[in-house]
């Protein structure tokens, strides 16, 4: 059996609708990543027994497989009594363990500004909570930018995950029609062909925004 | 020089230690309004310490330090009252690369001084067109050579109106055809009576413009005499030596 062009385009509307799905799910969970990463950083940066433990937690969710998470905060919660929804588990399970991740990026991106910047900030009697907000946020920012918006992309495919907890987005579409009509080609290559549009439009917007933001800071 | 008013930094018996490493070994300095100090010495010295004491960038262990009157580390707000006194110009510029020249300029003045934005723009105008930069206002520090970046530095650390400037050394991370248009803008800041300590190695500069060279080796002032004196030929053999190597290049 070939490709059936017809077929293909007929699934199109089905699963685009879930596009939304898709991508909210990915801007939630992209942001609850950069919190808790973020997060994560900060009271690492403290030391001690508290930032080794920080430290330690975050390598351990980033050597945990993504779909153990998942598995884990569905089925292992509700016997603790936590009994939470399948897009709340979805949206949690990403954040979490893209949150190891992030950590790793702010940490970057918060290292590589010169100690001579908050050296500055104070030689100007700038206070602290000044310094931070007009002269290490900015330049952190900056640097993050760039990975920040490819961690999104990474979070975007990561999505057909929650297909394990039936959440509704697009390849999870592409398969209820597969598994309706037997035919797996088409709606997987129409599900296979929005991500990749997607994936190389958000791609191509963080690279003008890293040379915007690389021009303003040329050195 | 009023000989009565007191002195702007007044140093007595300043010691500090990073573990057994004993940076700054009983350390006295008074500055008059109105004087320049150079300080030189050997890498790893103690020059950068010491002045990064006086304006509490960095910590003491035991001795004074009386900044504009106020003995610093006693009260908060008083410190901090004193701290706003100086300007400091780090070796590396430290622009925020993020800002433009003229916001570089206001930030302080904006968030420091309480102006507001208007007067803040007009007060950092009338710095930057001191140190001769002033059609860089709306330029990123990225796009200035080291030269330019540096007098930007200079007029940023201005605008808050300091009684001291502190210099750490200034022209060493500049190509030297770059390092003039800076130490011109310093003699010019010494001339106009600004209180200044600065280290540097440019003993053209201190000949210049210095009222007093301080001699620093092993964190130790192993040598203090007015520049004329200093340069005559007398003092620490150790300073004559080194007064020797820096004017060989
Ligand atoms: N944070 C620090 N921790 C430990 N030792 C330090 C620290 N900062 C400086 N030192 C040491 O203190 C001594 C004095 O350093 P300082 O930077 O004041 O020297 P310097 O005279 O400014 O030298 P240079 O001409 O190289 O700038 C050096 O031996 C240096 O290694
Ligand atoms: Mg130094």
């Amino acid at each position: 059996m070939g490709f059936d062009l017809a077929f293909a385009l007929s699934s199109v509307p089905t699963i685009l609708g879930a596009i939304g799905m898709t991508l909210s799910v990915a801007l939630v969970s992209c942001i609850g990543a950069a919190a808790i990463g973020f997060l994560f950083d900060v009271v690492r940066r403290v030391g001690g027994f508290v930032g080794l433990t920080i430290s330690f937690v975050i390598d351990f969710i980033r050597s945990t497989p993504l779909l153990a998470w998942l598995y884990f905060l569905y089925f292992v919660l509700p016997f603790y009594g936590i009994r939470l929804g399948s897009l709340t588990v979805g949206v949690m399970g990403l954040s979490l363990y893209y949150s190891g991740y992030l950590a790793e990026v702010f940490k970057a991106g918060i290292d590589a500004i010169p100690k001579g910047q908050s050296e500055a900030a104070r030689a100007l009697s700038l206070s602290r909570r000044d310094a931070v907000i007009y002269v290490i946020a900015p330049q952190m920012l900056r640097n993050i930018a760039a990975p920040l918006g490819n961690y999104f992309v990474s979070i975007l495919k990561a999505t057909p995950y929650l297909a394990v907890l039936a959440v509704p987005e697009m390849l999870g579409r592409a398969f209820d029609i597969a598994s309706e009509t037997y035919r797996y080609t088409e709606p997987l290559v129409v599900a296979g062909l929005i991500f990749l549009a997607l994936a190389l439009v958000i791609s191509h917007g963080v690279k003008r925004l890293e040379r915007r933001l690389l021009a303003v800071g040329a050195r | 020089m009023s000989q009565q008013s007191e002195p702007i930094v007044d140093i007595q018996g300043l010691n500090k230690w990073y573990g057994a490493l004993h940076v700054l070994n009983d350390v006295d300095l008074t500055v008059a309004s109105g004087a320049c100090v150079v300080v030189c010495g050997p890498s790893g010295s103690g020059k950068s310490t010491l002045i990064r004491c006086v304006n509490g960038l960095g910590s003491y262990q035991k001795g004074t330090l009386r900044l504009a009157g106020t003995t610093l580390g006693v009260n908060a707000r008083e410190t901090a009252a004193a701290r706003r006194q100086t300007g400091m110009v780090f070796q590396s510029f430290n622009l925020f690369p993020h800002l433009t020249v003229l916001s570089n300029c206001t930030l302080a003045l904006q968030r420091v001084a309480g102006r507001s934005r208007a007067e803040a723009e007009h007060i950092a105008m009338s710095h930057l067109e001191k140190v001769r930069i002033p059609e860089k206002a709306k330029s990123y520090p990225g796009q200035l050579s080291g030269g330019q970046q540096q007098r930007v530095a200079i007029a940023r650390a201005l605008c808050l109106n300091p009684r001291l400037m502190l210099f750490d050394e200034p022209t060493s991370a500049l190509d030297p055809e770059m390092i003039k248009e800076v130490l011109d803008v310093m003699v010019a800041l010494a001339r106009d009576g600004m209180t200044m300590i600065c280290v540097t190695h440019e003993m053209g500069f201190a000949r210049e413009v210095a009222d007093q060279v301080v001699f620093m080796d092993g964190g130790c002032i192993l040598d203090r005499a007015p520049a004329r004196d200093f340069f005559g030929g007398s003092g620490h053999p150790r300073s004559r030596h080194f007064l020797n190597t820096v004017l060989k290049h």
